[in-house]
């Protein structure tokens, strides 16, 4: 909380022009933000009710510092969703942390690493070493959704991302950064509301590896692989996970492309769950349009009475009344303008998603019964408010640093820096 | 409207628009019950079920095992107001994905040979394919002949085509049979005579899927009258013939279609049954406690119901010793808690006392000691608990 208050004072101060980066011996700061005031309509609802809400969504200020001639960075991002978003966003099929077709707040504190990114650099070899540790995400998978076009997170955030834990965090790689390989250890608990820490105690109960290719200019393939101790019971009393991913992902000029499967695999294989997405992006001036196909399993849980869009945390024991699977087809289109000198990006979209919704074997859970139809809508219009945040893929402390003015997936701005 | 003011707009209705649900009112408190202690159980999940006897409370508590303590026997000089822990046991996982998932248990009187030697234990593993399709997990049998030093000598294991596991458990301590609620298997008569040691599997005397496959998540057993009595989340309650452990069907079954069963207690020619909500079967909210009047043959005939609000189980329920008084515990809700209704009508039970819980109360079970009764209930994660009431003047 305390971070957060610094940053918000920060960037309250310190005009975005003047924060500086530089790859150079001086040490250098930059700050970065976004948000998105967004309007969804669903039925995704239980009960066969459809509702609408305004929320401000991902709401976050970033700090990037380089320090010892960039011998020592840090990466730090602060998150209110816990006070914007405390009862989620409504996402059809989104679940974990304890909601259902709410999207989650994340954590306060949602990263704060601190990297060696070329802990060999002095010795002038054709490998890289990186070091990095702190709260943040675990080598896992594919990028955070806050960072790709579509507003409205996938179903399958928790089966293709593994974030705000406490990580320690090598990587090795070529030259030319054409291979990567990274490992991570970290605890195994997520988090159960915004303002929780990882449980320190549980460090290294769980870890994860990452084999990224890059053999041409914006084409990147990963595979990954995670154990996952009791991921959701923060004592540690829980089922264990094991996760894979694979993905490719290109992005050259105005274009976006991203393919991925995923699959997590829970109590010693009792629990299967897939997922498969596809989405991309093409800025065409300050247009953007973009689409997105997935088909994800995810688990459902038992709910909570008093608000069916949660469930019971911490877990009673056996919790889950069955598997459903949603394939939904997204679509969205944006408009991008800088305003303010260009030190913002203001960029009104319109995304919809259509939703089916089936049963995967047995279970008490029916989601014609749940939600009085299997076919659901969601539409979004949301502005996202964009202040420099480019370059920043999270979960990738340990390559070389982000070339200035790499920007979002399909995304328009300027960035705010100077040397 | 120009395009600067919308993100103010947007700012302005995330404010505005967030409603929540109204909760209607919790239901009034009683000051007959006085809570004597909270014994905190570490969170390993934590507290599943309790066993009270002669001043005995086993403590099933999951992935920590069995936790045996003194409320009142005096082995340790432990009393309701304080109890005394006398020692625990981890039992085996047996190979069970979870690990020991100690949910429930059984202390066997015999009173053929006046031992007091076996508590039978419920290893309660993850549900295959979702809660109401499959289990997994055990019996364990515990010599506790010296409480301080209770060891694992016996387990049963039910073998068969598709994974099943076992829940709650009842006696028929005379003919040295125990019955389990097994889940998607039904229901499980076991031979317990004489010594037990090792494999058990021989001693199944039978096994019936009650509703039929796909038609069965058998929760839990009562023997009451000469028949056996088995409540199923899917297919409601059923009368059973229970000759010596051969069982067969009698009466009853797929009488509630409406929602998911859960708990069941038989007395004075009723029985109660609770109800499981936490996914709801249908549209009704809350969750039900249900009165089934026994007729002539012992066959259960619906006769009135009691919802409660704001809760999604009742997940435990009992009837003390002397018919005055239905407890039930309550969970995942604001009405979470500890309820207790008259039975001077039995068939139409009325309002006695709430006690607020709001973590909710997995299960309850009453405890009879030095002339007192008391309510032992099991407080949910995060913080959970063995907690114990006063209840004498409310029951007596």
């Amino acid at each position: 909380m305390r971070l957060t208050l610094v940053a918000a004072l920060c960037a309250a101060t310190v005009p975005a022009g003047v924060c500086a980066q530089s790859g150079s011996s001086p040490p250098w700061i930059r700050l970065a933000g976004e948000a998105i005031p967004v309007l969804t309509g669903t039925n995704a609802v239980p009960g066969g009710a459809a509702t609408a809400e305004a929320r401000l969504v991902q709401p976050v200020l970033m700090v990037q510092a380089g320090a010892l001639a960039d011998r020592v960075r840090l990466d730090a991002m602060a998150d209110l969703e816990g006070w914007t978003i405390p009862n989620g966003e409504l996402t059809a099929g989104a679940y974990g942390e304890g909601f259902y077709d709410r999207r989650h707040p994340h954590t306060y504190v949602h990263e704060l690493m601190v990297t060696l990114p070329d802990v060999l650099r002095d010795l002038g070899g054709p490998a890289g070493l990186a070091l990095a540790a702190g709260k943040g995400f675990a080598p896992f998978g594919t990028d955070d959704p806050m960072g790709r076009p579509p507003m409205l997170y996938p179903v399958n955030h928790h089966l293709s991302q593994l974030l705000e834990r406490a990580v320690a965090v090598a990587a090795l790689r070529t030259a030319r950064d054409h291979v990567t390989i990274e490992g991570g250890l970290f605890n195994g608990d997520e988090p159960e509301y915004p303002s929780e820490w990882p449980n320190w105690t549980r460090f290294g109960d769980s870890w994860s590896v990452r084999l990224t290719v890059a053999p041409a200019a914006g084409l990147e393939w990963q595979g990954s692989r995670a154990h996952v101790h009791s991921p959701e019971h923060r004592p540690g009393a829980g089922t264990d996970a094991e996760k894979w991913s694979t993905s490719l992902r290109w992005e050259r000029g105005p274009r976006y492309g991203l393919l991925e499967w995923a699959q997590t695999s829970e109590a010693g294989g009792l629990y299967v769950f897939h997922t498969l997405l596809a989405e991309g992006a093409w800025r065409i001036g300050r247009h953007r349009p973009y689409l997105r196909l997935e088909r994800t399993e995810r688990p459902e849980e038992q709910r909570v009475s008093d608000d069916e869009f949660r469930s019971a945390r911490p877990h009673l024991d056996n919790s889950i009344v069955g598997a459903t699977r949603w394939s939904i087809g997204t679509i969205g289109y944006g408009y991008g303008a800088p305003v303010a000198a260009g030190r913002l990006t203001v960029q009104p979209t319109i995304e919809a998603a259509i939703a089916r919704v089936a049963r995967v074997g047995g279970g008490l859970f029916d989601p014609a019964v749940f939600y009085g139809r299997r076919t659901l809508y969601s539409i979004s219009f949301g502005v996202r408010i964009d202040w420099g945040m480019a370059g920043h893929r999270m979960g990738h402390y340990a390559g070389a640093p982000m070339p200035p003015g790499m920007a979002m997936p399909g995304m328009e701005h300027q960035v705010s820096e100077a040397r | 409207m120009t395009r600067r003011q919308m993100p103010f707009l947007f700012l302005l209705a995330g404010v505005a628009c967030h409603k929540d649900a109204v909760a209607p009112p919790p239901p009034p408190t009683c000051s007959q019950t006085s809570l004597l202690d909270t014994v905190p159980i570490a969170p390993n999940y934590g507290i599943h079920d309790m066993f009270v006897r002669d001043g005995i409370a086993f403590v099933f508590a999951w992935n920590s095992g069995v936790l045996i303590y003194d409320v009142g026997n005096g082995v340790k000089g432990g009393l309701p107001l304080c109890p005394v822990l006398i020692s625990s046991l981890v039992t085996s996982a047996s190979g069970i994905s979870g690990g020991p998932a100690v949910h429930n248990g059984w202390w066997f009187w015999n009173p053929n040979t006046n031992e007091k030697k076996y508590l039978f234990i419920g290893q309660e593993g993850p549900a295959i394919g979702g809660i109401g399709v499959g289990s997994a997990g055990l019996i364990h049998v515990v010599d506790v002949s010296d409480l301080s030093n209770p060891h694992e000598v016996a387990y049963f294991h039910k073998a068969g085509t598709d994974s099943t596991g076992t829940h709650n458990f009842w006696m028929d301590e005379q003919k040295q049979i125990l019955y389990a609620a097994y889940y998607n298997g039904g229901v499980v008569a076991l031979d317990v005579s004489a010594t037990l040691s090792g494999d058990l599997s021989s001693r199944l005397i039978d096994s019936l899927r009650i509703g039929g496959k796909g038609n069965t998540y058998t929760w839990g057993v009562h023997l009451y009258n000469g028949s056996l009595y088995a409540i199923d989340m899917l297919s409601g309650l059923w009368q059973l013939n229970a000759n010596s452990g051969a069982l067969s069907i009698a009466g009853g079954g797929n009488n509630e279609s409406a929602r998911y069963s859960s708990d069941c207690w038989v007395f004075g020619g009723y029985a109660y049954s609770g109800t499981w909500d936490w996914i709801r079967r249908t549209s009704q909210s809350g969750a039900m406690l249900k009165v089934w009047q026994l007729g002539g043959t012992g066959a259960p005939a619906p006769v009135d119901s009691i919802i409660t609000p704001s809760i999604s189980a009742v997940s435990d329920v009992e009837v003390s010793s002397n018919g005055k008084v239905v407890m039930f515990s309550a969970e995942g809700g604001t009405n979470s808690g500890l309820y207790f209704y008259s039975l001077t009508n039995p068939a139409h039970p009325t309002f006695l006392a709430y006690y607020p819980v709001s973590a909710g109360l997995h299960t309850a079970t009453f405890g009879y000691i030095n002339g007192n009764v008391y309510a032992f209930a099991a407080r949910n994660p995060g913080s959970p608990a063995l907690m114990i009431w006063d209840v004498t003047s409310l029951v007596q």
